[in-house]
């Protein structure tokens, strides 16, 4: 008995290694049953997947990937069904009026909004996303640019109405979840030309992950960066008290927390009703969207030769 | 003539200051009415206990399912079963207000709703600008009786109301909000509501109101008693923080981090003068308990009324409570933003010929459904 519980906590342990790797801090999309299924055997594995195949006939999983926003905030005192219901009719609404393309931070964006202070004029501004955050009609995202050498960042609402377009000009992932860390990097690595013209992308293959490794410019940093577990930044030596307090401060048995996974993520059945809910909308958006992609290439004339 | 008066003046003046006085200082009670008192609860007296044990009543199958049965029954008839809340039940008594029906004046109060508080989220204004709102949901709210002027003796009145005769015109509606299962409650609570024939309420609530405002118990009160635009006073408990210090509960600044201070970061500091002030003054602000007490948020706009689902969207962020408590609105007693338009009056009372679109908009409120903002010059 004593060695079946080991083989199974050494399975559980298993696959929270592998399931290591996804987490972030931003990671409501995870859920208590997507652990449960890894750790089954063979048998119930088929039975789960089946499972989801049926869920697939709903709304994909990647959804809670593509559309983030749509989970509202774990913390159960903040949570309630008929707010977050009304929330999402709110948010559909303003998706009726505004293409919001799929986008991950690292990807590169272009937003036009109508300037209060300048009348009848636009204002655009093209930055890499360097951090999603926010539930609901709260969803905001930061992108950056160097503009005269000079970073600049803009945090904009997803569901702000003075947002006429965002365009996804270059559709990527990165090794992190938060870019932050551009900030204390060489300039050139958030520079970015305001004229990009939008790449052509195949929608159905996977996303593609950007492995660049920025180096960093040397402290005084805004950030303790040698606390983060950053994936994305070239190795980097800092003194000996920092790194010794860097060493003090790891928290490592914290992946290995259960009952903190499953209070930062939402369960898998809320998931599956909250996207159940908007899947049918959402799809015909991205049906039109994809539409409009189409002509626009057909419609792109030959460069001459 | 004059010269003798003036030395008789001189002499009185002179008089007053060699005339013993006592040293007398006297006390403010600053704040003491509304800083830290702590409000007694007086209920009515037929306001009975509400809750009782839930002991094993050892139950059969059979005996829940029947007795489930004879609730359903009891309050289906009238549409007040349990539903999907927030949904419109309409009154089992199909009564209209009673009678006779008064237009409105200034001078009427009427009765206000029991809300839940379900969240905050941000809406946009026509201008651009992004505003917080504060949702509150009407949750099934009914009228469960009416208390006339005359027969309205609470227990204690404050003694600036005593002898007030516009306070003596008033009567109390008591209003009921969530309702549940009966079987939670003891016999005798849910003996409050057979006059108005709705389901027990966990939830009661009075209300001030002219006689001419009253209504008939059993009546829905729904979102659409107020209207886009209108201001409000909201009354609720506010979030319970327990003991704090007084960088919490009253803003101090406290003390600075470095520079040699040692035990003095969060600390009140001085907290009194010498000499005659020789004591801590009444209303101090000091380290205590905070939050957990009625609270009053006067002057709030509401910006946008669902009612199909009977949400009411509040401008601002600061209503009391945490989210899924109770909170009272009732229309503003603030003199300059007082009613001046007629509203529905006494209450909205649902019309089958003119049903009232789902959702409601404030003037300088932009909709999700209209496009995006464009500015032109005249705006």
């Amino acid at each position: 008995m004593a060695s079946v519980g080991r083989i199974l906590s050494h399975d559980i342990r298993q696959n929270i290694q592998n399931f290591k790797s996804l987490f972030g801090k931003d990671c409501r999309w995870l859920s208590s049953q997507a652990i449960e299924t890894q750790a089954k055997s063979s048998k119930e594995n088929a039975d789960d997947k089946r499972k989801v195949d049926d869920r697939e006939n709903t709304a994909p999983l990647e959804f809670r990937f593509k559309y983030p926003e749509f989970l509202p905030d774990p913390n159960a005192a903040y949570r309630n069904s008929t707010r977050e219901r009304l929330e999402r009719m709110d948010m559909m609404a303003r998706r009726a009026h505004i293409d919001i393309p799929t986008f991950y931070v690292g990807s590169i964006l272009a937003v036009t909004l109508s300037d209060s202070h300048a009348v009848g004029k636009t204002n655009r501004f093209v930055g890499i996303c360097i951090e999603r955050k926010g539930c609901g009609l709260r969803a905001s995202f930061r992108l950056r640019n160097a503009i005269d050498k000079q970073g600049m960042e803009v945090v904009y609402n997803m569901y702000d109405p003075t947002i006429q377009k965002v365009e996804c000009l270059r559709l990527e992932k990165r090794l992190d979840d938060k870019l932050l860390y551009l900030r204390d990097c060489p300039i050139e690595y958030s520079t970015f030309p305001f004229d990009m013209e939008p790449e052509l992308i195949d929608e159905t293959a996977p996303v593609r992950i950007n492995t660049l490794k920025v180096p960093l410019k040397p402290p005084p940093w805004l950030e303790r960066w040698e606390r983060q577990d950053l994936k994305g930044v070239q190795e980097f030596e800092v003194n000996e008290k920092r790194r010794r307090k860097a060493e003090k401060h790891k928290t490592p048995w914290e992946e290995f927390d259960l009952m903190k996974i499953y209070r930062q993520t939402i369960p898998m059945e809320d998931q599956k009703d909250i996207f159940a809910e908007v899947y049918s909308d959402l799809h015909k958006l991205e049906i039109t969207r994809r539409k409009m992609a189409r002509k626009r290439k057909f419609n792109r004339p030959d460069k001459p030769t | 003539m004059a010269g003798l008066l003036k030395s008789f003046a001189n002499l009185q003046i002179s008089c007053k200051f060699l005339h013993p006085r006592v040293e007398a200082i006297t006390v403010p009670s600053r704040g003491r009415k509304h800083l830290n008192y702590w409000p007694r609860k007086r209920n009515p007296i037929w306001l009975t206990k509400q809750t009782r044990v839930q002991y094993n009543e050892n139950l059969t199958a059979d005996n829940a399912r029947f007795i489930k049965e004879v609730v359903d029954t009891k309050y289906s008839n009238s549409e007040l079963s349990l539903g999907i809340a927030g949904s419109l039940r309409t009154s089992p008594l199909k009564v209209e207000p009673i009678e006779p029906k008064a237009e409105w004046q200034p001078s009427y109060r009427r009765t206000g709703v029991i809300a839940k508080k379900i969240g905050i989220y941000p809406l946009w204004l026509k201008n651009g600008k992004r505003v917080f709102t504060t949702l509150l949901q009407v949750l099934d709210n009914h009228v469960v009786r009416y208390i006339p002027p005359e027969d309205y003796k609470p227990i204690l009145f404050k003694r600036k109301h005593k002898n007030n005769p516009r306070q003596e015109r008033l009567g109390c509606l008591v209003v009921g909000s969530d309702s549940c299962d009966p079987q939670k409650f003891t016999k005798e609570y849910c003996g409050l509501f057979t006059d108005s024939g709705v389901m027990p309420k966990r939830v009661l609530t009075r209300f001030r109101v002219s006689p001419e405002a009253a209504l008939a118990p059993g009546t829905p009160l729904v979102a659409a008693h107020y209207k886009p635009g209108q201001i409000v006073d909201i009354r609720g408990k506010t979030i319970d923080r327990g003991f704090q210090g007084v960088c919490k509960r009253w803003g101090f600044k406290g003390g600075p981090a470095s520079h040699g201070v040692t035990k003095t970061h969060r600390r009140p500091g001085n907290i009194g003068g010498g000499g005659e002030k020789g004591r801590v003054w009444p209303g101090t602000k000091m380290p205590g308990h905070m939050g957990n007490r009625m609270r009053i948020h006067k002057g709030a706009k509401i910006l946008r009324i669902n009612t199909k689902y009977n949400v009411l969207w509040i401008h601002g962020i600061s209503i009391p409570g945490e989210t899924n408590s109770f909170v009272s609105i009732y229309d503003t007693i603030l003199p300059l933003r007082r009613l001046k338009e007629s509203p529905s009056f006494p209450t909205y009372l649902p019309t089958a010929d003119e049903p009232l679109p789902e959702e409601l908009f404030c003037d300088e409120l932009h909709p999700f459904t209209e496009p995006t903002i464009q500015f032109s010059e005249e705006s």
